[in-house]
């Protein structure tokens, strides 16, 4: 769940970049090509040329602040640094109405009031909506108030100021509201392909489980289900050895299964332990030693350790010795039996196992290894 | 090399260290098939007898607590001790023959090794019984000795066959060579981590036994 979250923010974090980029690049060029181009037209109308430069300057530094702050931080803390900006946006605001001449707040050489604002979608886009709404407020006051010291403030300045309010506040606030959906939609677009994602892993381990599942059943039907019929319709005679051996061995592979299924933190001891355990239910005395913290074998080479194991336990006539020596590199089984050699007869293809024999009691000694180096699965 | 002549007229005499008193017997029942073998005395802690004997045979588990500590002081006073212990896990056994306990034979090993290994320590032999070959074979930790290929091998099958002739016939060498292997195998350890009298007797003796050569006793 947490990982979904993070790859679904990662989702929106692309979606918050590309807006990022997109409002510093409509701000600098707004800024150094539009506002240079009124000034430079009114150059020569301005009460202070000095008060309007400066005012210039002033907001080029908010905004250079700002756009590296946004780019570089997103919504990371520096939200004093934020205000402080917005504070001195504001501010160069002011300068810049006191430098238009009298009656010319909202004219053909105004400027500043739109820049001060696209300062604050600059600074506060991604701090709570508020902030803004009160900047973009205090921005609208300040021209207000300019025209109202003017004593313009009549009905037909106050509904144009107003418009102009729309369409300057009100596109800068769309723009704020627009990058906060967004954000939201995004990570939620984000986190539903991920479920779907997660969904369609599912369905496909299931479906490889239940496939798993599938063959284990057909081998043990192949094998067990035989030998069962023949038990029955008498045509396996109980007293065979043979038949006793091979019921022994299928006996043990269902168990084998069982414990391969098992969920315990040493599966190869687990495995030999319930090879071990299905001899001693026969009267077979069973040593079982274990040296040394086992490595994690995987299943293909247990099944090959134990499968020898297996054979040579279920045959045995009264005693065993099991010993497991394992260390960083692997792990040695070693199985000394009383039991017929010819159990090792029919082992699988490629599953070569040295063969001695215990000279003072005349036992079947083989030992295993399994490599973590050379491991081949 | 104050060992007693076995095989002369001269006994081994052991002291026994064990809070069941049904091991006690137990082990004085295995000793008492060898006539060589005399036990001095039985305490159920380690006392100041314990270390008048020519082999102490101590539990690992005392009371409800370790005693390595306690084997360090005998091997200290020159007590040559056989650990018998049913903990068998390797960092503990490891643990007892680096604090100089002259051998460890597990519980389940039965009294031939018992045997065996009280009358090759009064001599400051080792013996080391299948458990142990199985634990020094699966020793890779950093500061264990470096054994030899062979020397490894020896230790793994001994403790997969409890047949040295058996090791002898698959290595294609003598049961001699095979139980050479065995012991040169466990002196080595003897030359590594802390000193005690007992690993420096033990030392001298497979210089003597040809085992070693003094050259490789020193480095």
């Amino acid at each position: 769940m947490a990982e979904r979250l993070r790859t679904g923010d990662a989702v929106a974090a692309r979606y918050a970049t590309a807006m990022r980029v997109a409002i510093v690049a409509i701000l600098a060029v707004w800024h150094l090509v539009y506002d240079v181009l009124i000034i430079a037209r009114g150059w020569h109308a301005y009460e202070s040329r000095a008060a309007a430069v400066i005012a210039w300057l002033l907001l080029t530094a908010v905004q250079a602040a700002g756009s590296i702050l946004l780019l570089r931080g997103g919504s990371r803390p520096g939200v004093r640094v934020r205000h402080l900006l917005g504070v001195v946006a504001l501010a160069a605001g002011v300068l810049a109405v006191l430098s238009y001449p009298t009656g010319q707040a909202v004219s053909d050489i105004s400027w500043a009031w739109n820049t001060a604002g696209w300062c604050g979608v600059l600074l506060l886009l991604h701090r709570p909506l508020p902030e803004l709404c009160a900047l973009l407020a205090v921005n609208a006051a300040i021209t207000v108030v300019a025209v109202a010291a003017d004593g313009a403030l009549d009905r037909v300045a106050l509904s144009r100021l107003m418009v102009i309010t729309c369409a300057t506040a009100g596109v800068q606030l769309l723009f704020a509201i627009v990058g906060h959906r967004l954000d939201i939609v995004a990570r939620q677009a984000a986190a539903s392909a991920l479920d779907q994602a997660a969904a369609r892993s599912r369905a496909a381990s299931d479906e490889a489980v239940h496939t798993s599942r599938r063959q284990r059943y057909a081998q043990i039907r192949d094998r067990v289900l035989p030998l069962l019929r023949g038990l029955a319709d008498g045509s396996a005679d109980p007293d065979d050895p043979a038949v006793r051996r091979d019921a022994g061995i299928e006996a043990g592979r269902l168990r084998r299964l069982f414990a391969e299924t098992d969920d315990t933190p040493d599966p190869l001891l687990h495995e030999l332990r319930s090879c071990a355990d299905l001899a001693e239910r026969r009267g077979v005395e069973v040593t079982f030693l274990v040296c040394g913290s086992t490595p994690d074998v995987p299943r293909p080479a247990r099944r090959r350790l134990t499968e020898v194991v297996l054979r040579l336990l279920v045959s045995t006539a009264s005693r065993a010795r099991l010993t497991v020596l394992a260390d960083d590199t692997g792990v040695t089984v070693g199985v000394t039996a009383d039991a017929p050699i010819d159990v090792l007869n029919d082992l699988p293809a490629g599953l070569r196992v040295p063969v001695a024999l215990v000279k003072e009691t005349n036992e079947i000694w083989v030992d295993l290894r399994w490599d973590r180096l050379y491991a081949s699965g | 090399m104050g060992g007693p002549q076995v095989g002369q007229a001269v006994r081994v005499r052991v002291s026994i260290v064990d809070d069941h008193p049904v091991v006690i017997e137990g082990i004085r029942a295995w000793l008492r098939a060898d006539s060589r073998i005399e036990v001095l005395r039985a305490d159920a802690a380690i006392s100041a007898g314990t270390s008048h004997a020519d082999v102490a045979i101590v539990d690992l588990h005392l009371n409800g607590r370790l005693i390595v500590d306690e084997i360090a002081e005998l091997a200290r006073d020159n007590q040559r001790v056989i650990v018998f212990s049913q903990f068998t896990e390797q960092e503990l056994v490891l643990a007892a023959l680096d604090a100089g306990a002259y051998a460890f034979v597990a519980k389940s090993e039965g009294p031939d090794h018992l045997l065996q290994t009280v009358l090759a320590v009064a001599q400051d032999r080792p013996y080391v019984a299948p458990i142990a070959a199985g634990i020094l074979a699966g020793d890779r930790s950093p500061g264990a000795p470096v054994l030899s290929e062979r020397e490894r091998t020896a230790l793994l099958w001994w403790f997969q066959s409890m047949s040295k002739a058996s090791v002898a016939a698959r290595m294609g060498i003598s049961p001699h060579t095979v139980d050479m292997y065995i012991r040169r195998a466990r002196v080595k350890y003897a030359r590594a981590g802390r000193e005690a009298p007992t690993k420096a007797d033990m030392l001298l003796r497979a210089i003597e036994d040809g085992l070693l050569d003094s050259d490789a006793a020193d480095s």
